[in-house]
């Protein structure tokens, strides 16, 4: 699954010549030696793409995009029923007071992790999306990202609530 | 694109919503706020300024092709572009709605509150009261909308941001303390991704959010007033603004029209009041100022100053000190009870405030407290036969005057004006007090 979101991330990233990825999510690399691993190919693209920025404007921020994107590698790779919730109240706590994951931009981070909780966000009931307002916030908030959704498709958001007042559960 | 120049005053709020709208646009705003180019208060009363901007306020536009505007949401309008404006006929009108929810439901209790803080304006307790509440109504709505939502309109930054934003960044520097903006974590989380875009910060420079509410600063205040003995509005208007006095002042009017012509109709009223029907009328003048304390006391520490103040100040021929005690306290039971017998004794003496002061302190437990206080009364009598609205309660209680040069009376004014201290006559412990001021 490393394959697709990587393959997205280059299309995002408006990537010319696609790069070759085996199985494992190894990049064989156009040019340079081969890589391998989710988080560090990510970076490698970034910077093909020549976009600094999403890998966060500060140390702090780049500490951070890291750590996420380490998260959706080991969390977000393969799971079960329980490790959704878990994940789900891991993000919904974290974003409380954040619109995105690292510092105040859009980084890559939110970007694969977008790409990673997409097949989760499909599947969640009105009433789940209304528990887990603050990833329901920040993920319409980047599904409407420009370029980032490609041929995904949208989740519909409600804004109305319908079960719980205004209440967070997390 | 628009091209052109923004005159102002620097560190205006409303200036920078149109700079800021100017840095996501890509508009070329050139901004005249220092001089030679722009002194305020010189160059807004020239002809040539008043010719193109006939209010001669600020922020005020000009376009290098020579169009003019003034009003800063219109300046701000113009420098956007489509995105910031709202793309759909739907969006702008959002966009509009909340522009005009700054301007009408932030602005003006926003005003209310900070500016004493800041030393531009008066304190008033009661005025200031108000103001947190409105304050509190309006960022219960924008929680509520930000709740599932992160930018106000759409899914990203448009000028409903910018300008709500922008109309909040005095009261996040000043008084949003973290513990009063706790449960508006849905727009704190909002401003401060907003205040941290690239195109914010070129105008905004670091927010950093206020940590600790900031009080009404008295000395400020009075170094920011024109002399006392003219009158403070009409006379403004007249002479030029050369000193940097005056400027300060105008700058203060520029800021905030609605509130000064609150309080100016709020001090109509005070003033109107006392001509009517002065209990107090055959007393001689005072040099004790009555609010001077209580404002010290209000705005500052008892002990090393609200103290020192009263005891260098009080004029013993113009004023009195009592001690109150209430008669029945084995009919006391539960203290919430009991405060309330002290808090409606306060109410129904409000027209005494003006001329007294009390600190009434509750002491000991459920079923069994005691009642005492200390009162400040103008004149050398107990007050309360001087009218007969007065005369409800003060019967319940045994009232003792109290010689100001003595010890007693000394200790007995720290121990109650503090709330502190052993109140060896009570025999029991400091329970709630309340301050009839």
């Amino acid at each position: 699954m490393a394959v697709r979101e990587l393959s997205s991330l280059e299309k995002y990233l408006g990537l010319k010549k696609p790069n070759k990825y085996s199985t494992q999510g190894d990049k064989k690399n156009n040019n340079g030696p081969p890589l391998a691993g989710l988080a560090t190919i990510a970076h490698q693209l970034v910077k093909e793409a020549e976009r600094p920025e999403l890998l966060g404007d500060t140390a702090e921020s780049r500490a951070v995009v890291h750590q996420w994107l380490e998260y959706s590698v080991t969390k977000l790779d393969s799971y079960t029923k329980e490790d959704i919730k878990i994940i789900l109240k891991d993000l919904s706590l974290y974003l409380l007071d954040k619109v995105y994951l690292a510092g105040n931009q859009f980084t890559v981070a939110d970007t694969l992790m977008y790409y990673g909780i997409h097949p989760v966000m499909v599947d969640l009931t009105i009433q789940e999306k209304e528990r887990y307002v603050t990833v329901t916030r920040w993920f319409d908030h980047i599904q409407h990202h420009p370029g980032v959704r490609q041929r995904l498709p949208p989740v519909l958001i409600h804004r109305n609530r319908i079960y719980m007042a205004d209440t967070i559960e997390i | 694109m628009a091209a052109g120049t923004l005159y102002t005053y620097p560190e205006n709020w409303r200036a920078f919503k149109a700079q800021i709208a100017a840095q996501y646009s890509g508009a070329r705003l050139k901004v005249a706020s220092t001089s030679p180019a722009f002194t305020f208060g010189q160059t807004n009363r020239t002809p040539a300024f008043l010719n193109n901007f006939p209010l001669g306020k600020v922020p005020a536009y000009q376009g290098d092709d020579g169009f003019c505007l003034f009003e800063s949401n219109a300046i701000a309008h113009y420098l956007s572009n489509d995105a910031l404006r709202g793309a759909t006929p739907q969006a702008a009108a959002q966009v509009l709605q909340w522009v005009n929810f700054a301007d009408s439901e932030i602005i003006p209790p926003a005003s209310a509150w900070v500016f004493p803080t800041l030393g531009i304006m008066q304190f008033n307790k009661q005025a200031t009261e108000q103001a947190k509440e409105d304050v509190k109504r309006a960022l219960t709505v924008l929680n509520q909308h930000l709740n599932t939502r992160t930018f106000l309109v759409g899914e990203r930054v448009s000028l409903a941001d910018i300008s709500v934003a922008c109309s909040m960044l005095w009261l996040y520097k000043q008084v949003l303390e973290p513990a009063f903006r706790q449960p508006y974590s849905n727009v704190t989380r909002w401003f401060v991704t907003c205040v941290n875009q690239p195109e914010f910060k070129a105008v905004l420079g670091e927010v950093k959010l206020c940590e600790k509410m900031a009080q009404f600063d008295a000395k400020k205040f009075s170094e920011m007033q024109p002399k006392k003995d003219t009158p403070p509005k009409k006379e403004k208007a007249g002479k030029e603004a050369a000193k940097p006095q005056e400027k300060k002042e105008k700058k203060k009017e520029e800021k905030k029209p609605a509130p000064e012509e609150e309080m100016d109709d709020c001090d109509a009223v005070l003033a109107a009041e006392p001509k009517t029907k002065d209990p107090f009328a055959h007393l001689s003048k005072s040099t004790f100022v009555m609010d001077e304390f209580k404002r010290k006391y209000s705005n500052e520490d008892t002990l090393t100053v609200a103290l020192p103040h009263f005891w260098e100040h009080f004029d013993r021929e113009g004023y009195s000190i009592w001690y109150s005690q209430y008669k029945y306290p084995e009919e006391l039971t539960l203290t919430f009870k009991s405060c309330n017998l002290i808090t409606g004794m306060f109410q129904r003496l409000d027209k005494l405030r003006k001329n007294a002061f009390a600190s009434v302190i509750l002491f000991g437990t459920n079923n069994d407290s005691s009642i005492s206080g200390i009162w400040i009364f103008r004149g050398q009598e107990l007050a309360f036969t001087l009218s007969e609205d007065w005369q409800i309660d003060y019967e319940s209680y045994d009232w003792r005057k109290l010689d100001s040069d003595s010890e007693e009376c000394k200790t007995m004014v720290k121990e109650y004006f503090a709330w502190e201290g052993d109140f060896k006559h009570v025999g029991k412990a400091f329970n709630q007090g309340k301050v009839f001021k």
